[in-house]
């Protein structure tokens, strides 16, 4: 998938001005809000139209003003999940999944209703309103319904944050199970950095209408225009790995980062050997010349410094544990303790500070 | 219980609204989606034109259709030469008077709907793959059903009591044009004729009454069946 955005859109006071090209499976679009996050959706969606420029997917034009070419959004072959789901009332959610799918030509469809169903776990929800679903269950309904319309690029425009934080780990692996086996690239707009971390690789950062930065986090938080924003957007790392065993007694779980790499975090509740995200702030790690005993700063690991990016209020530091990892440190603490890229430290944060979503 | 006269008067009543309902329909929900969603040269002066008659004494608007629709006028000769329609002093004309009476209030009641729908359903469905047509067909015009209900039955109600067009233009025939409130009034002109009208009043009541429980009992089950309640 290769979508380019080389183009202006002005709503009212707000000009959103894109010079984009995309081409991740995943790509996270994020910013604060009136950021132009949404606008830059409804671009792409055609439910807005640019002032000038041009927009193209994989080499079909979907606006150009100069030529005055704006396909409607009907006719795109996108499937869009809007913040609070839109399903239609009046239809039941088996009709709601059909909607779009009964305007693909048959031998276009990319998915069987059943597959859908049965991937979104939708399947007692078939005969009611959308009035008499939760807002987890609405919004699993509109991702199936996106799917059914096969489309080219699937845009979610917030789709959970009108869901409480248990809703939210509801859904979330429902949408990485799309990401992961429906082979459609996605374009996800959120101001929860987190949210965004677990199902896309790579972010698109907006301010006030503008692309501040594009790439993988690591290399976006490593631009000193970003950090700021990345802070107040909740910035948090996300450490892979698996679950090694659990510590009952200790209340802790220990898992496997890969490269002989362990840490303890508080007891989850997933079986030996499944596979684990968890989020570390990066403001909750301390950084040490040498390990400490007796203290309680349970997860203690030697990491190389890779980057130091320094800003007004803070620096930055990429520390390499197998994975990247972003530490907030005072320009203080970077005099004071000599911190160089190459260098190696002690990286110390308690089990209590990781959070699995 | 009802006097042959009686069951004429109440039967062409119930004819001349619901063919006057038949009528404008589809043209009201045409021009209520028009007013409510388009914005095109010449939208005030249909807007205006449409409300006319609300403001207009009924008496005038009578008068009007009748200048416009009588076979020596240009209107009135094409549809007598053409369909063989005449419209002076025919039920159909008592039917195209109640029409025109009631239209307003079903395009006002119409657009009132429309406006009130939530466009951001008609832009999900329209990324779905729909386009307008399929869009205002299973988006815009179920959601706006119950409203472009309760203007149909506002619009009937007003036909049943329409008067002053309907006699300026159709007259007063037995059998032709001559109306619940048409007849009522024929009976205050005779000496003695107050049982009647109070007959024919009773009548009137009753006949109002029923439409506006029937369509209450319509509406409900519409919401139900929308998921709306």
């Amino acid at each position: 998938m290769t979508l380019t955005l080389d183009c202006t859109v002005a709503r009212g006071g707000f000009t959103l001005r894109t010079g984009l090209r995309l081409g991740a499976a995943a790509t996270g679009i994020f910013g604060p809000s009136g950021a132009g996050k949404s606008t830059l959706l409804q671009l792409v969606a055609g439910l807005v139209r640019p002032a000038s420029g041009r927009v193209e997917l994989d080499g079909t034009v979907l606006d150009d003003a100069a030529a005055g070419i704006h396909l409607p959004p009907h006719r795109r072959r996108l499937g869009v999940v809007f913040q609070h789901g839109l399903l239609l009332p009046h239809l039941d959610v088996a009709a709601n999944l059909s909607y779009g799918e009964r305007l693909v030509p048959a031998g276009e469809r990319r998915f069987a209703r059943a597959q859908v169903v049965e991937l979104l776990e939708l399947g007692d929800l078939l005969a009611r309103r959308p009035r008499q679903l939760s807002g987890g269950q609405r919004q699993r309904v509109a991702l199936g319904r996106a799917l059914l319309c096969s489309p080219r690029l699937l845009l979610l425009d917030e789709p959970l944050s009108a869901l409480d934080r248990g809703l939210k780990r509801q859904i979330l692996p429902f949408l990485q199970r799309v990401r992961a086996s429906c082979g459609i690239p996605i374009l996800h707009v959120s101001h929860d950095l987190g949210e965004l971390l677990e199902v896309t690789d790579e972010l698109v950062l907006l301010d006030r209408g503008a692309v501040v930065a594009q790439g993988a986090l690591p290399a976006v938080a490593r631009d000193p225009r970003a950090l700021p924003l990345l802070h107040d957007c909740g910035l948090a790392n996300t450490l892979r790995g698996t679950v090694a065993r659990h510590a009952p007694a200790d209340g802790l779980t220990v898992v496997d980062l890969g490269g002989g790499r362990e840490l303890h975090c508080p007891l989850l509740d997933a079986p030996p050997g499944s596979a684990i995200a968890l989020q570390l702030r990066p403001e909750d790690i301390a950084v040490a010349g040498m390990a400490i005993p007796d203290i309680s700063l349970t997860n203690q690991l030697p990491a190389r410094i890779t980057a130091i990016t320094p800003a007004p209020d803070r620096v930055l530091l990429t520390v390499d544990l197998g994975q990247p990892l972003l530490v907030e440190v005072s320009a203080r603490t970077v005099h004071h303790q000599g911190l160089a890229v190459g260098a190696t430290v002690w990286v110390l944060f308690k089990a209590m500070a990781l959070r699995a979503r | 219980m009802l006097s042959a006269e009686e069951w004429q008067v109440v039967a062409l009543s119930l004819q001349v609204a619901a063919a006057a309902l038949a009528l404008m329909a589809l043209p009201g929900i045409a021009c209520g989606w028009l007013l409510a969603r388009v914005n095109f040269p010449g939208r005030a002066l249909l807007d205006t034109l449409i409300h006319l008659p609300l403001v207009l004494p009924p008496v005038v608007t009578g008068w009007l259709l009748l200048a416009a629709c009588g076979r020596r006028s240009w209107l009135g000769g094409l549809l007598w030469e053409w369909f063989g329609v005449r419209l002076v002093f025919d039920w159909k004309g008592a039917v195209l008077a109640a029409a025109v009476m009631a239209f307003p209030l079903l395009v006002r009641a119409v657009r009132l709907a429309i406006e009130l729908g939530d466009r951001d359903l008609e832009r999900a469905a329209a990324t779905c793959g729909a386009g307008p047509w399929r869009v205002f067909a299973t988006v815009t015009l179920p959601l706006a059903a119950p409203g472009i209900l309760a203007g149909l039955v506002l619009a009937f109600a007003r036909c049943l009591g329409e008067f002053g067009a309907t006699i300026t233009l159709a007259g007063n025939i037995p059998g032709e044009s001559r109306t619940l409130p048409v007849a009522i009034w024929t009976w205050t002109q005779v000496p003695d004729g107050e049982p009647q009208v109070w007959r024919l009043v009773a009548l009137s009541l009753l006949v109002s009454v029923l439409a506006l429980a029937g369509s209450e009992w319509l509406a409900r089950r519409l919401r139900g069946r929308m998921g709306l309640e």
